[in-house]
């Protein structure tokens, strides 16, 4: 298997790196060019980084970008957002407060929803004795059955665990 | 070299951006003229698209006229430019998903092989930089872009510390890293 350049131990890469840059401190720049100097593995890489600087060195900088003015457009543009309003964010409606006396009038109707759920709630949990050994809990059952989790017709495989007597 | 131009028109950025500070679009024009090849070539080689690159140039100076009054005269107007650049690039690349690359101009290896070199060497000298492009094109772009900003640009590890919101440690290890794959996708 061929080893990368960036199998090496960071530290050296980057130091190499940093020497191709002329960005290390003089002593740490002579310690590492002697140590280059004499290991094999180091030398190539640093060669390697050189030649690579050589051929950015060779790219043609200005090729394309050599008639370009940007100037005009920039300044019609600032003149554009100079000329228009600043933007600003939407301002959501303030809500509208009611006055006292229609709050006074909703309360009763609030108060009265509270207790009808109240009522409705404690009446709700009926009694498996009750559902079956009574005309109006038969009644109530029936239409609760609606929300059972059992389509209608459908036969509950197991009596006991449906509340059901056993047969 | 471009680039030591670019560096020396930093001290003589100082009055007209004081005056586009205060307002002057015409000191501002000046600013854009001096600056404009270099954004937009670092943008044309990170995005790609001629008209994409074109585009993002124009934006990057409306977007730094806008944020003029944040600039901070330490900074170098240049190195700010380029940060302004780098982040719209990156946004676009973000969107895109996908990288194309330009193709190199043909006469670029003539641009670039030693005058007495024969039609051989000027051919081989184009094939190897129309190689070391698309290599380029290969990599990240938070790889292409320290590269391009350090060998193309010619910043500094401070400035592209500026530019790039690092450390100085991490734009040591990222331009190393991006060397390394640089070198790795040149073999393939």
């Amino acid at each position: 298997m061929t080893k990368r350049l960036d199998d090496e131990p960071c530290p050296r890469l980057e130091a190499l790196s940093a020497l191709t840059d002329d960005a290390l401190p003089l002593a740490a720049r002579a310690s590492l060019e002697t140590h280059v100097a004499g290991c094999a593995v180091c030398a190539p890489v640093l060669a390697e980084l050189a030649q690579l600087r050589n051929r950015f060195a060779a790219l043609p900088r200005d090729a394309a970008t050599r008639d370009i003015d940007v100037a005009a457009a920039v300044d019609r543009r600032i003149g554009a957002l100079a000329s228009s309003p600043p933007p600003v964010a939407p301002r959501r409606p303030a809500a509208r407060r009611r006055p006292w006396w229609q709050l006074a009038l909703l309360a009763p109707g609030g108060v009265a929803s509270v207790a009808l759920g109240l009522w409705l709630g404690g009446a709700a949990p009926l009694p498996a004795t009750m559902a079956t050994s009574s005309p109006a809990g038969a009644g109530i059952a029936a239409q609760m059955a609606a929300f059972s989790s059992l389509p209608p017709g459908s036969l509950c495989p197991a009596g006991l665990a449906c509340g059901g007597a056993p047969r | 070299m471009q680039d030591r131009a670019d560096d020396d028109a930093s001290d003589e950025d100082e009055e007209p951006l004081r005056r586009a500070r205060a307002g002057d679009r015409t000191a501002y024009s000046a600013l854009v003229r001096r600056h404009q090849r270099a954004v937009h070539r670092h943008l044309l080689r990170m995005v790609g698209v001629p008209d994409d690159a074109l585009e993002l140039t124009q934006e990057v100076f409306v977007r730094a006229w806008q944020a003029l009054p944040q600039w901070e005269p330490s900074a170098k107007f240049r190195t700010w430019l380029f940060r302004i650049a780098s982040n719209a690039a990156l946004d676009l690349l973000r969107r895109r998903k996908t990288v194309e690359f330009v193709p190199l101009d043909d006469a670029a290896g003539d641009a670039c092989a030693h005058p007495d070199a024969g039609p051989e060497r000027r051919a081989q000298a184009a094939q190897e930089l129309r190689r070391l492009e698309a290599a380029l094109a290969r990599l990240s772009p938070e790889h292409r872009e320290i590269l391009l900003l350090r060998e193309i640009e010619d910043l500094s590890y401070d400035e592209l510390a500026g530019a790039l919101s690092l450390t100085v440690g991490t734009v040591k290890s990222r331009l190393a890293r991006a060397r390394a794959a640089l070198i790795e996708e040149s073999k393939d």
